[in-house]
């Protein structure tokens, strides 16, 4: 029974690691109120379920501070959905109204400008160190809850290691974690030692005391890098799927790998990955450029033993790695290059984008993402659908289909005469209209077009029903359902930001 | 009319409710009187199988419940109360002594179960009781049990209806009587009398203070079949159907105006009646001769509107059924075969009770077959937590077994020892082949273990992204029987002889 729970357990940490957070004994002043900046967001999000709308606006408290080149660098979980920045300097009562630059968040970074270049006028910009020792002191500076003053907060490095980020969801990174226990209002606040900065506060772990979670500057100076040239790409990854399996050594022989070497065994590649004819299951990585990998998939580098994933991490989208195999007994290098690598259905939320849509006869089709399941609310991952949870955790290993671009779901059902018998399929993935396909919500609104046949019959996956609707009733209808529900189009196929 | 009145006067003047029943009471002392010869209590120890460790029982617990004669030496229960029954102990009216029952046969669809007595032990024969098929809507019942101090309780409800209900024990659909108002909570076999007739025994109850009989037509089809011998069970219903009232579905279908009833068939399974005649998009129009309404429903001359799964569940395996089916745009008569389903036919099944679940460990590595029981170990809210691509053979896959694929054979997780370094955080996986050969069912693992007799590994493949596990055969005997004498398992492998 012992698996059963780590297995339930395990499910509903990757839950908990949540929002940004930091909080301590204050200590007033501290020497970097001309860097460390307030910043107030109000941000509106979409509604996953109707598209078209946008939910209740919210305001939020974080922090910021100024690095070189006139930017201020913050959490992008402080900006994201952003309809009004300001920033506020430490003793100045003026607001500088401000917009984002750059946005990272599968790293929960934001570089963000203000409107007025005179906001610099005194700021001093921080300079950046590398990772810290463990087992030293740090200091969070930022406008927690419980003030409106700057607060210092000291802690101590108590590792380092890959975590998830818990903006996305669904992004593991390098995190540092300290016993400053850090809070609401901290996130985006730079985390000092030797007088500079080491990291950006920006999650705790709500089931324990005083754990919080800073950005090292490993990761802080991929982004800074990544948006040189005007764009953010991302985190890159290899695209392959790993087992360390090799301390069984019957394994080992099994796949011809030398006694003397280990390293990590290769279970898939991704469809579409950069690796996908590079590499293949059973292949067996002893090395990653210059670093030996050993059978727990873990790498000396920095000093520390981190998985192998943060040899890619410290690369840009495009660069190569050089990876050391074994296949059938023989030790072969390729050369793979770093990509995004994205499963065909995105574990990570989406921020700023407004979701796609395609509303016709009165059903609503959208995406599925994660903003979609995450609508079923806290316990999604278990109350949503089977179809949905089935797709969700193993869409890698369902799809086939090479051309699908993504998974498409009836997420509404807006009452009418021609769709008076379809809610029994609200939730439903769309596996095919009229025995074509769907890859797409494009192929969705391309099969509504489709003037040929007297029914559109929708099949849904994992449901053995069929639902039928009366093609020319539906094409009648259409306006008058758009404008009954204040739909502003029949399709929105883009995203907007 | 009658019926509406009663019902009426029920809910407004309680107090004058007494009136009748106060004339009825004579009566019903008297059948209670009589039923003394009758009643007996159960004792049903249950002595399982942990799913999670199917080399070992579960604690024993102890079942009280209630049946009835149904012959001198013959007790008639619920299937329910006596699964997973280690010992049951039966006691008369008036006796101190418990008895020895055996069970004779047990049915878990129809939820039925005779237990024997040996004469010899009895001291002296019981009185049967006869069921006798009365239903009468609205009418008030008594219902009587033996209790496990001896006296005889009793209780009362009206009858509301009749509906097609799951069998508690399993996945199959009966008809079932539900009383209403009942005065005390009833579902472990005590029977219901209407007058001095017996009607039915107590099979369910629920928050809203109802309890489901198993009616007297099921409990003497039951007890006929059983006396003849050979005992096959009731008919099981191979397909699922969905409502067909979306105009735009039936035109879909190209069926006229002029037909307004039947319903969908969505889903033809490959075990039990219809598996073998229907296909998936035909409308079932009558089922006998009766007109199958487009819920599903038909109209039965005493329980008036009916699921249609009663027209299949009510008859004996082997009798023959005709659906009237509209399929590919005309009308067909489609004669078939009532079929049973048994469990341990599903692909996965819905219960194992009464035997061992079937298991192979070998190397540490624990192979097992699917089972619901097996998920539901994941808690109430098991469908949402376990495994999706485990849950998604159950789901979509547990009525269509096939050639192929007998049963689903999972590693569920492994018992750690140094032959399984490596590999001790898997399980949840489903086993595809063992040494290169497909494994469909438990027996295909030990089958597969002597494959290969040249290979220095065992090399088992799992569905889903999993890598393979290798196991050192040179090592295995050293090691399994470590691991058996470490992890206290008296036989490595529980496999079912070919049915």
């Amino acid at each position: 029974m012992n698996d059963v729970k780590r297995v339930l357990f395990s499910a509903v940490v990757v839950l908990v690691v949540s929002v940004g957070l930091v909080f301590g004994g204050e200590v007033k002043g501290g020497g970097y109120d001309e860097s460390v900046v307030m910043i107030r967001s109000v941000k509106q999000d979409y509604d996953y379920v109707t598209p078209w709308k946008q939910t209740a606006m919210s305001q939020g408290v974080g922090t910021g501070f100024v690095i070189d080149g006139k930017r201020i660098l913050t959490n992008a979980h402080n900006v994201s959905n952003y309809r009004y920045i300001e920033l506020k300097k430490v003793g100045v009562a003026k607001r500088y109204p401000a917009r984002v630059a750059f946005v990272g968040h599968d790293c929960d970074l934001a570089v963000i400008s203000p409107d007025d270049a005179s906001f610099f006028e005194g700021t001093v910009a921080l300079e950046f160190a590398g990772l810290p020792e463990v087992n030293t002191t740090v200091s969070t500076y930022g406008f927690p809850l419980g003030g409106t003053d700057i607060s210092v907060t000291e802690g101590v490095v108590s590792r380092i290691q890959m975590d998830s980020y818990s903006h996305s969801g669904a992004d593991s990174h390098l995190v540092i974690q300290t016993d400053a226990a850090i809070n609401p209002g901290n996130s985006g606040g730079p985390v000092m030692q030797g007088g500079k900065v080491v990291g950006v506060a920006f999650q705790g772990l709500r089931q324990a005391d005083n754990i919080g979670y800073l950005i090292p500057t490993t990761v802080i100076e991929h982004f800074l890098k990544d948006v040189e040239d005007g764009t953010y790409d991302g985190f890159g990854s290899m695209g392959v799927m790993l087992y360390p399996g090799l301390h069984s050594a019957s394994y080992k022989d099994y796949l011809k790998v030398p006694e003397e070497e280990d390293g990590v065994v290769v279970i898939e590649t991704m469809m579409h990955s950069s690796v996908e004819e590079l590499l293949r299951p059973g292949d067996v990585i002893t090395r990653i450029d210059d670093y030996d990998v050993d059978n727990d998939g873990m790498v000396e580098i920095y000093g520390l033993n981190l998985h192998l994933s943060e040899v890619v991490e410290g690369k840009q989208i495009g660069e190569k790695v050089g990876v050391t195999i074994y296949r059938e007994g023989e030790k072969k290098e390729v050369m793979a290059t770093v990509a995004l690598n994205r499963p065909v259905l995105e574990y990570s939320r989406e921020y700023d984008k407004s979701p796609r849509y395609v509303c016709f006869a009165g059903l609503v089709f959208t995406p599925v993402t994660r903003n979609y399941l995450e609508t079923w609310g806290s316990d999604w991952i278990t109350d949503i659908p089977f179809s949905l949870r089935y797709l969700f955790t193993n869409s890698m290993q369902l799809n086939t289909d090479r051309e699908r671009k993504e998974y498409v779901v009836l997420s509404e059902v807006l009452a009418d005469e021609v769709n008076a018998y379809s809610g029994g399929f609200k939730s439903g993935v769309v596996e095919s209209v009229n025995g074509v396909e769907i890859w797409s919500l494009g192929d969705l609104n391309k099969a509504f077009k489709e003037r040929g046949d007297e029914f559109y019959v929708l099949k849904f996956m994992g449901d053995t029903r069929a639902l039928s609707i009366d093609a020319k009733k539906a094409r009648g209808r259409q306006q008058v359902i758009l404008q009954n529900y204040g739909v502003p189009a029949g399709a929105r196929l883009e995203e907007q930001l | 009319m009658k019926t509406r009145t009663l019902l009426v006067i029920g809910l407004c003047v309680v107090g004058v409710l007494s009136l009748p029943a106060r004339g009825e009471e004579s009566g019903a002392a008297d059948t209670q009187e009589k039923l003394k010869e009758s009643l007996v209590y159960l004792e049903v120890s249950s002595y399982g199988y942990d799913p999670r460790m199917p080399w070992r029982h579960t604690d024993i617990s102890q079942r009280s419940c209630y049946g009835c004669a149904v012959g001198e030496y013959e007790v008639l229960t619920t299937a329910w109360n006596v699964r997973d029954s280690g010992f049951v102990k039966v006691r008369k009216f008036g006796q101190n002594e418990f008895l020895r029952g055996e069970v004779k046969v047990v049915d878990y669809e129809s939820n039925l179960c005779l237990i024997e007595i040996d004469p010899n032990e009895a001291q002296g024969a019981m009185k049967p009781v006869v069921f006798a098929p009365e239903y009468e809507k609205g009418a008030e019942v008594q219902c009587y049990w033996l209790s496990g101090d001896g006296r005889m309780e009793s209780g009362r409800g009206f009858i509301d209806r009749a509906e097609v209900y799951k069998s508690t024990a399993s996945f199959e659909k009966f008809v079932n009587y539900v009383v209403a108002n009942v005065s005390q909570r009833t579902s472990l076999g005590q029977v219901y009398c209407l007058g001095a007739e017996a009607m039915g025994i107590a099979c369910w109850t629920n928050d809203n203070k109802e309890a489901g009989l198993i009616p007297a037509e099921t409990v003497n089809r039951f007890l006929e079949d059983v006396e003849k011998g050979g005992y096959q069970g009731f008919g099981a219903v191979g397909f699922v159907t969905t409502e067909l009232i979306d105009p735009a579905m039936r035109s879909y279908l190209r069926m006229p105006q002029s037909v307004k009833n039947g319903v969908y068939v969505n889903e033809v399974y490959s075990l039990g009646t219809g598996s073998d005649v229907l296909k998936v998009s035909d409308v079932i129009l009558s089922i006998d001769g009766l007109e199958i309404d487009s819920h599903g429903r038909f109209s039965h001359v005493e329980y008036k509107e009916l699921s249609l799964e009663y027209l299949v569940t009510s008859k004996r395996a082997g009798e023959q059924i005709v659906f009237g089916v509209w399929r590919e745009g005309e009308r067909a008569e489609i004669p078939a075969k009532v079929k049973g389903t048994r469990a341990g036919e599903m692909l996965v099944p819905y219960y194992e009770y009464d035997r061992q679940p079937e298991y192979v460990v070998t190397g540490g590595f624990v192979f097992q077959k699917l089972t619901r029981e097996y998920m539901q170990q994941w808690g109430e809210q098991w469908a949402g937590r376990v495994s999706p691509h485990l849950y998604h053979y159950y789901r979509d896959m547990a009525f269509k077994p096939s050639d192929e694929r007998r049963d689903i054979v999972i590693l569920s997780y492994v018992l750690p020892a140094e032959i399984n370094l490596g590999y001790q955080d898997m399980g949840q996986a489903v086993v595809a082949k063992f040494n290169g050969v497909t494994v469909r069912s438990i027996a295909d693992v030990s089958a597969a273990q002597k494959a290969n007799p040249d290979s220095k590994y065992d090399v088992v493949e799992l569905e889903m992204d999993n890598p393979k596990v290798v196991i050192p055969r040179e090592q295995l005997a050293g090691a399994d029987a470590m691991i058996a004498r470490n992890y206290g398992i008296g036989k490595l492998a529980n496999v079912a002889a070919e049915d």
